[in-house]
């Protein structure tokens, strides 16, 4: 018999090769992983084809947990792990296809960013001609080749944040995990982070991005499944869980310079049904329908002509979105 | 099994696209990084320097003993100093005495290798032309005992120089290069190669590549030897320079040591390559305690050096439970090989007896050097993959948290 040079398997053509159904980027069948006494992780079920989904939790809800596991860094206590078919803690073949982003801020200090980038995508068989293009183009993309030939210890820490993104995708991966990769950054760096993010998103790339901050990862994306204590608490479309929450008591907090005249003109709008003055130069407004008074609240200022200097929703946070799913279950 | 990657037809098969030039970019990728790494670290350049500045000491305390002359000493007892030909006393009484000897009647450099081969070992302890010294708690000369026509009352200020040069190159060979730095050189550089990327927390930029965690364990330890071996070239030359043009002889250069010094050299380098190879392993396996576990393997290193020094135990191979024993049995063979004269030398100086561990009486595992050469040069190999093994095993089923 001649031998399978190829390596294509017995009788199989091209077409047969085709064929096969490709396995979803992340399958995570009934994972639980405990520390000692401790749950990081509870039965939880997932299965993630395309698309950004961003994953919502307080600190230590198990978010970072789920993605090492999702990314072999962590073996799971029970269930089973699929990245592409295959188990990513026995098996590194996956990381062809995955950029992570960990949640740690280390980082080689003393390595340029352009040598950072460089070397690991030589780790993915590259040689160092095509690395460092590569490197090149992805520290482009995020907008560092200007500081590609600085050290990372001199980096700011959005600049640090953006460094370990080049990193994970300079291997064109179809699949990009990323743990809070907005955390301790100044706005300007979130905003050109979640660029970055959403430009990946618009390429087809399945993205999974963690965040303990709604407002954050709704400017991202709209699919987000929802952690609590370990436990997949919601899965689904964020619009949805939004309008759910639109009619629930809400407050906002508006600070002016002069509260009462402003509580005066907004109190006589439908929705609003209640106002207080909580401290010197603010005013809270009480209402059960969000988006009713946002819509309205431009022109109520305008009308009352005081000046206001932050409009801020004390109850548009995860905590108050997880207290209202926990509560509506029990 | 499904594939999890479907190719879109047959792999074409460029030479450059192999697997193997693939795992090469991987491995030099890896070792570059370890050793751009390194020269960051203060650490490296701490026991870098201090291991130069201790040879460089060394060294200078050769050049002082050389530089002083060696004065004789009557040996043998008979009143004359450096004598040759000698009395010969004991040989009158012999069992051989009366018959007829072809070729020169005595030598001083001992080789009674002009005698038929049955005859050059008259004082029965199973080597041929030598001498055979006692010496009492203080190393004074208590008694004589010489192969026929074999020079017991030799000229100090050649010999014994020679024999102190001899002695120097093996002992700082032993102590010096196997032992000290041999031992703390990895101590210090290879057991944080996988332990301190784990305690950082930057193992995962490379463990979250499509490369294995045994390779990367196996390519961290080529950045070790990168590293390390150039490092100890580099003391071999300056040392080999300096003993080579200050040692005892007429010549400018002494090229004959210069196979001692290649046996010291093989020895070195599979010595740190498996030491290397046993920190990286204690580094992971041991986690937090691995420096402690590491530091108590040294001294079990060091107590077995010196019981491969003591007759008994060393013919009961026990010392062979260590790597500095095999490391030290390359040195031994390649002095046996290297100085054929070897012989007289180990019996008219205690000191090269000490610096040779007594390897001419109770040689192991065998009696032929070459031999030895080889077993060694196997077992240090073999207890290098064990230990690689072993990290890597213990690697793999490591989680990073």
């Amino acid at each position: 018999m001649m031998p399978d040079l190829d390596q294509v398997g017995e009788g199989q053509t091209q077409q047969e090769w085709q064929k096969v159904p490709e396995a979803p980027a992340i399958m995570v069948d009934h994972v639980s992983k405990w520390y000692g006494q401790v749950i990081g992780l509870n039965d939880v079920s997932l299965a993630i084809s395309g698309g950004v989904t961003g994953v919502l939790g307080m600190n230590g809800a198990g978010k970072s947990t789920l993605l090492k596991i999702i990314v072999g860094r962590l073996r799971p206590s029970q269930g089973q792990i699929r990245l592409f078919g295959t188990d990513p803690f026995k098996n590194p073949a996956p990381y062809h296809r995955l950029g992570y982003v960990s949640e740690s801020e280390k980082l080689y200090d003393w390595m340029t960013g352009l040598d950072f980038v460089t070397t690991l995508a030589r780790l993915h068989g590259m040689t160092r001609d095509e690395a460092r293009g590569r490197a090149e183009h992805v520290l482009n993309f995020v907008g560092l080749l200007d500081v590609a030939n600085k050290e990372i210890g001199k980096y700011s820490k959005g600049m640090r944040q953006r460094v370990k993104i080049a990193h994970a995708l300079v291997n064109d991966p179809d699949l990009i995990v990323l743990d809070e990769p907005l955390q301790g950054c100044d706005p300007l760096a979130r905003t050109t982070i979640m660029n970055v993010i959403r430009e990946l998103g618009a390429m087809g790339k399945t993205i999974l991005v963690t965040s303990h901050i709604l407002s954050e990862i709704e400017r991202i994306t709209e699919q987000i499944v929802i952690l609590h204590n370990g436990r997949l608490l919601a899965l689904g479309n964020l619009h949805s869980i939004r309008e759910l929450l639109d009619h629930i008591p809400h407050r906002i907090l508006l600070r002016t310079p002069d509260p009462r005249n402003l509580g005066r003109t907004v109190l006589p709008h439908p929705s609003v049904y209640g106002v207080r003055f909580p401290n010197p130069g603010e005013l809270i407004i009480e209402t059960n329908s969000l988006s009713d008074v946002h819509q309205d609240l431009p022109a109520l200022i305008v009308e009352s002509g005081v000046e206001v200097t932050a409009i801020e929703n004390p109850d548009d946070n995860l905590q108050s979105l997880l207290g209202y799913l926990i509560g509506g279950r029990s | 099994m499904q594939p999890t990657t479907p190719p879109a037809g047959p792999p074409k098969r460029n030479l450059s696209e192999t697997v193997w030039t693939k795992l090469d970019r991987k491995a030099t990728a890896i070792a570059e990084f370890t050793i751009r790494q390194y020269r960051k670290k203060r650490s490296t350049w701490t026991v870098g320097a201090v291991g130069a500045i201790l040879v460089v000491v060394v060294l200078l305390f050769y050049i002082d003993a050389m530089s002083e002359g060696i004065e004789s000493v009557d040996d043998d007892g008979d009143g004359l100093l450096d004598e040759d030909p000698s009395t010969w006393t004991e040989w009158e009484n012999s069992q051989y005495a009366g018959r007829t000897i072809s070729g020169p009647m005595s030598d001083d450099d001992g080789d009674c290798l002009a005698l038929e081969p049955w005859m050059r070992d008259s004082n029965d302890d199973g080597v041929d032309c030598n001498v055979i010294y006692e010496y009492d708690q203080n190393g004074f000369v208590t008694s004589v005992q010489a192969d026929r026509f074999v020079d017991e009352d030799p000229n100090e200020s050649e010999f014994l120089e020679e024999a102190m040069h001899r002695s120097f190159l093996l002992g700082f060979g032993k102590f010096g290069f196997l032992f000290i730095l041999g031992i703390f050189v990895p101590l210090f550089l290879a057991t944080g190669l996988i332990r301190e990327e784990m305690d950082s927390g930057t193992l995962h930029y490379l463990v979250g590549k499509p490369i294995a965690r045994a390779e990367i364990l196996m390519y961290r330890l080529l950045g070790f030897i990168g590293l390390a071996w150039p490092y100890f070239v580099g003391l071999f030359v300056l040392s080999a320079l300096v003993t080579g043009i200050f040692g005892p002889g007429d010549s400018i250069y002494r090229f004959s040591d210069l196979g001692i010094w290649f046996g010291i050299l093989i020895a070195t380098f599979l010595t740190v390559l498996a030491y290397g190879a046993v920190f990286i392993t204690f580094g992971i396996v041991a986690g937090r305690y691995g420096v402690l576990v590491a530091l108590l393997f040294a001294v079990w290193e060091f107590f077995m050096m010196f019981l491969a020094m003591i007759g008994t135990t060393r013919e009961m191979g026990i010392a062979s439970m260590s790597i500095s024993f095999w490391g030290a049995e390359i040195i031994n063979s390649t002095a046996w090989l290297v100085w054929g004269d070897y012989a007289m030398m180990s019996g008219q100086s205690l000191a090269v007896d000490i610096a040779l561990w007594t390897v001419w009486y109770s040689p192991f595992p065998t009696t032929s050097p070459l031999i030895n050469l080889v077993i060694s040069i196997i077992v240090l190999l073999l207890i290098t993959g064990l230990f690689v093994l072993m990290g890597q095993s213990s690697f793999k089923k490591r989680e990073l948290n």
